[in-house]
Parts: C-alpha cells; structure tokens; sequence
C-alpha cells in the first residue's frame, strides 16, 4: 500500500476556486496524489518542500497572477523544469500565448473537456 | 453692450475733444488776424479822414479869414464893393462848414465841436459883423473908431482856434485808432509765431497721447489674441481703463474664460467617458470571471459524470457541487437582475407589517451555521421591532450586509449583529473585526459594481450588493451608512416604525 502510494506521482494543483479544485482532482483520478494551492503563495509554499511531477495552474488568482508566477518559477528553476498546464477561463488567444510566452508546457481552456486535459496531463508527466 | 453716447471716457470722445480744442485755437488765432486786419484798414480810413478834416478846416479857415478880412474892408471904406465882398464872403462859409462837419462827423465829440464852430460864425456874423457893416454905412467914422474892431479880431481869432481844434483832435482820433491797431496787429503776430511754434508740439505730444490711448492697448490686446490663439486661456487683459478699451478687455477676459471653462469642461468630459470606458472593460472581466468560473465547474462536473462511470458517492458529491455553483450562478444573475430592475426605477415595494428583529435573527443565524471561523453575538431587543416593508426586499439587505461581514473578514472574528428602535426608526447593524475599509475606497463603495480592493484580494463578488440593498433601503425612506471601526467595519440601515400599533417606540 505505501509502495504503491509513492509510486504516484505528485500534482500540485493551484486555483482559488475550491469546485474547480475538486474538479480537476476528479478530472485526474486517483491515478494521482494532489497538492493543493488556494494562490502563488501558498504555491511557493508548496514547492519549497515537495517535488512534484506537474503543475496545474489557474491563471486568475487572487494577487500574483498565474502568469507571474510561471514566469518567476521559470526563472528561478532552470534546470528539471517542472512540466506546467495552464488552466484558464480565460479562452482568449491572448491568455493561451501568454501562458505558453511564460513558459507553459500545454494550456487548456475552461470550462475543459475531462478526456482533453487528462491527456495532456498524462502525457507530460510520461515525457 | 457698448454705450452709444458719446463721453470724454471714450477713446472716440476724447479724441474728438482734443481735435476740438486744437481747431478752437487756431480758430482763435486766425479770429486775431482777421481783427487786427480789420483795426488796421478802419485806422487807414481814419488817417484818410483825418487828412480831409484837415483840408477841410483848412478851407473853413480860409473861409473865416476872408470873413475876418471882408468886415476890416467894409470898415475901411463902406463901398459897394466892400460890401458886396462882405456878403459873398458871408455866404461862402457855411458850405466849406458843412464840408468839415461831414468829414469830421466820427464821434460825438467833434459832432458838438463842429456844431459849436458852426454857431459860433454864424453869432459872428449875425452878432457882430452884420451889426458892424451896418453902422460902417452909417457912419464909417464910428465903426472905425468902435471897440468892436478888437472885439472882432478876438472872435475870429477864437473861431480860428477851434476850428484848428476839429482837426487836431481828428488827427489825434486817427492817431489813437492806428496805435490800437498796430498793437493788435503786434499781439496778432505774436499769437500767430507762438502758434507756429506750439502746432508742431501740440501735433507730437497729440500723437504721443494717441499712441499711449490707442497703440499701447491695441498692443496689449494682440499680444494676448496671439497667445489664446497658441492655447494660452489663463491671458488676462488689464480691466481698469474706462474708455472701449475697457469694454474690449472685459470682453476679452470673458470670452478667454469662457474657453478655459469650455475647454476644461471637453478635458473632464473625455476623462469621464475614459473613466467610464475603463469601467466598462473592468465590468465585463469582472462578469465573465463571475460567470465563467461557477460555468466551468457546472460543465466540468456535468461532463465528466456523462463520460465516466463513477461510484454512488462520487455522484452525489459532484451533483451537490454543480447544485451550489449553479445556485451561485443564479444568484449572480438575479443580482444583475435587481441591479437593471434598480437602476431602471421599475422597482415596487410589497409592504407589510413585520417583526425586522426576528428576520434580523434569522438571517445572522443562517449565513453562519456553517461558518467556524465567526463568532455570533447578537443583540436584539425582547419586544418585536415592527416595521412596514417589503419583507423579500429588506431581507435582500440584510443577507447582502451579513455576507459582506463575512467575505470582508477573511481572519474570522466577532460578528456583532444587531437590532433597536430609536427616534421613530428601527436601526439594524452589522459589525465585522475584518480589515476595514480604506479610505480612498469609502465613497464610492454604494455606487453599482463598485468593490474597492476586493477583485485585487481575489474576493468574490459583482459591486452590486450595496448598490442594491441602498436603493431598496431609500424606497423605504431610510437610510445606509456604514461606520469604520478600530478593527473592521460596522454597516447599518435605518427604515421608518411601523406606525399602526402601540409596538413602536
Ligand atoms: N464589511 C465590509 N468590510 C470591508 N469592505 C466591505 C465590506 N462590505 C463591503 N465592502 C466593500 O464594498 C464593496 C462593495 O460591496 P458590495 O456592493 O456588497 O459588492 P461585493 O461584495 O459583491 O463586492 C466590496 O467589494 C468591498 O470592497
Ligand atoms: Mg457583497
């Protein structure tokens, strides 16, 4: 049981919203464990005592901007870079380039398609 | 509005009295010439006269000697032809008489003088030499011999003097009038060498007076058009000159303030509609977020069961949270609703008498049953607190206010909610220990979508509640107001008692 409970890897989920929170976990499944973050802060927080495997990252939190915080992340952490999906309900243009500009690995706009963003998850974290 | 009468304040006036005063002058001056001209001619005539009263006197004098000599004949020897001489001679005087009265005739003076003349030759000649010629007839011995030959010479002697007399005192008459004359003539002269110098004087200090009256402002008035012209409205023309200068300046300093209002006025116009704009594009981020985020969870949640078998519980889980954000956005849309409904006036209150304590308690109790992090305290009166109003729309209020305490302190503390009549109105009020709200943020706080710091704190919410809940409050003829406090914020309203039972105090 604890073998098999390390053997999955780790997600750190941060958005404000605790439904959006809870949908993304149910989205993912229980293939993996979840870290969560209500905004960059606590983010920070979070990866200062855990590694995890993928980020994903709402866009519009509550002070630093999901984006800032990419940006930062980015440049702090050059080397094993840890794979990010940016989530937004922002659909626009606008928000996909400035997250992918930021250094986003895939972004996925909401409200998502479950399948879509189970797949892009999965695939980065096999990469 | 210019005044059309003319007055010595006017430019116009005034250059018309100076130019008025300059043509009287000269006026003057010519006035003298012409005077002395004309002194000089009337002396001329008088010289001319006084030499034919002289010539005339001449032969009234030559007249009286031949008289003179014509009785001295007569007395010497009474003969035919003497006598006959004596009467030629007698009758010979009065004509040359006549000849020097008319010449002499300029004043009353010589008028009398000749008169006396004339009556003194006729005495001599009625008096003295007819009487005398008559006795030489008689007895030429007597006349000879009589006293009345001195006698005679005296007379004619005395006549002789005052015919000398017109002509002198012509002469002297005639030699007044020209010394009159040449001194008006000097005194013309002068005036006209003053006067050829002063023109050209007057004439420069005229141009330097017109310089300062009309080219001084003129000036002034183009400097100041050029610099509005260049967008300078804050130029200002000096007002204290009375003449149209004046008028032109106070209607200058008008119309620039008018354009300075004006164009101030354009700036705070495009300020507002950029304020305005930025409002709008704030408003539209702020409803799509709103709208947006509960969406994307309803969507997802939906999905997701429809693609995926998942346990009994999972299910009921994921439909309990699609429940809540979907209420959440119908609440939204029922706060937009209100706002339209608001803000459009379409707005009707269902009155009724009600206890506002007990709706008050209620509401506290509900919004914090499932909240840990508040503490309640309550403080209402015993008695019911009645009041007449619409019961949906005050409890609109008071849950807005109640979940404003509770988003606006996200650290917990007491939430103090209470209840009183006092002066003909009930109070409720709503005290927060959350972080307050800022200054700068309290004035707009009721105006519609308006949330201060709370869309940067990443707080939910539209801006509408407050908005809302003051218009619902005014319907009622009260009031909203809120009270910062050491720690947070107390928000409270007034409505007016209900008056139809003895329950008010
Ligand atoms: N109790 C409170 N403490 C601090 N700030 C408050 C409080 N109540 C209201 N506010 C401020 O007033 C704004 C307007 O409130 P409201 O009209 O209810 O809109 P909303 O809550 O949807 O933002 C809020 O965004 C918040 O900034
Ligand atoms: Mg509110």
């Amino acid at each position: 049981m604890m073998a098999a409970q390390a053997l999955r890897p780790l997600i750190l989920i941060c958005d404000d919203e605790l439904p959006l929170r809870e949908l993304i976990k149910a989205v993912l499944g229980d293939r993996y464990e979840y870290l969560e973050a209500e905004d960059a802060d606590q983010a920070d927080a979070v990866l200062d005592r855990f590694d995890p495997e993928a980020i994903v990252l709402d866009v519009m939190l509550p002070g630093r901007s999901g984006i800032e915080f990419l940006t930062e992340l980015r440049e702090r952490r050059r080397e094993r870079p840890i794979p990010v999906v940016v989530v937004s309900a922002w659909q626009s243009q606008q928000d996909a380039q400035a997250a992918l500009g930021a250094g986003a690995n895939a972004f996925v706009g909401k409200p998502f398609d479950p399948k879509e963003l189970a797949d892009v998850v999965e695939t980065l974290i096999a990469a | 509005m210019l005044s059309r009468r003319l007055s010595l304040r006017s430019v116009v006036g005034r250059v018309i009295a100076v130019t008025a005063v300059g043509a009287a002058a000269i006026g003057a001056t010519l006035g003298l010439f012409f005077a002395a001209n004309t002194r000089l001619k009337e002396a001329n005539a008088d010289s001319v006269r006084a030499a034919r009263v002289s010539a005339a006197a001449f032969d009234v004098r030559g007249k009286i000697t031949e008289l003179g000599s014509a009785i001295r004949g007569v007395v010497a020897s009474p003969d035919r032809a003497s006598i006959a001489r004596w009467r030629r001679a007698e009758s010979a005087w009065e004509p040359s008489l006549e000849t020097l009265a008319r010449a002499a005739a300029t004043s009353e003076d010589q008028e009398q003088r000749t008169e006396a003349l004339r009556f003194e030759i006729r005495l001599y000649v009625t008096d003295y030499g007819d009487p005398l010629v008559r006795i030489a007839q008689l007895s030429p011995a007597a006349a000879r011999s009589s006293d009345a030959n001195t006698e005679g010479s005296r007379r004619l002697q005395q006549i002789l003097d005052h015919t000398d007399g017109v002509a002198q005192s012509a002469a002297v008459e005639a030699a007044q009038r020209s010394a009159d004359a040449s001194r008006l003539a000097h005194q013309a002269t002068v005036a006209g060498i003053v006067a050829l110098v002063l023109t050209p004087v007057l004439l420069i200090l005229l141009g330097i007076w017109l310089a300062r009256l009309v080219a001084e402002p003129l000036r002034q008035t183009v400097e100041a058009a050029s610099a509005v012209a260049a967008g300078n409205f804050d130029v200002r023309l000096p007002e204290r000159r009375r003449d149209e200068f004046g008028s032109l300046a106070r209607a200058f300093n008008a119309m620039t303030q008018s354009l300075a209002t004006s164009r101030r006025e354009l700036i705070e116009r495009a300020e507002s509609l950029e304020q305005s704009e930025r409002h709008k594009s704030e408003l539209i981020t702020m409803v799509s977020h709103e709208v947006r985020t509960p969406l994307a969870s309803v969507l997802g949640f939906t999905r997701l069961l429809l693609e995926r078998d998942v346990s009994e519980a999972e299910r009921r889980r994921y439909l309990e949270i699609v429940d809540s954000e979907a209420t959440r956005l119908a609440g939204l849309v029922s706060d937009f609703l209100d706002a339209r409904l608001i803000e459009e006036g379409q707005f009707a209150l269902r009155r009724e008498p009600f206890d506002l304590g007990a709706l008050v308690r209620e509401q506290a109790e509900l919004t914090l049953a499932h909240d840990d992090a508040h503490e309640l305290a309550l403080q209402l009166p015993d008695e019911p607190l009645s009041v007449e109003g619409d019961r949906a729309r005050l409890t609109q209020v008071v849950g807005n206010v109640l979940s404003n305490a509770v988003k606006y302190s996200p650290g917990g503390g007491t939430i103090t909610v209470g209840a009183r009549a006092s002066a003909g109105v009930a109070r409720v009020w709503v005290a927060d220990e959350g972080d307050g709200i800022p200054p700068e943020h309290r004035e707009q706080l009721f105006e519609p979508f308006y949330r201060g710091g709370a869309a940067a704190a990443g707080i939910p919410g539209t801006g509408l509640g407050l908005a809302v809940s003051r218009r619902i409050v005014e319907a009622h003829e009260g009031h909203i107001g809120f009270d910062p406090l050491e720690r947070g914020t107390r928000f409270w309203f007034d409505v007016p008692l209900y008056a139809g039972n003895g329950n008010g105090r």
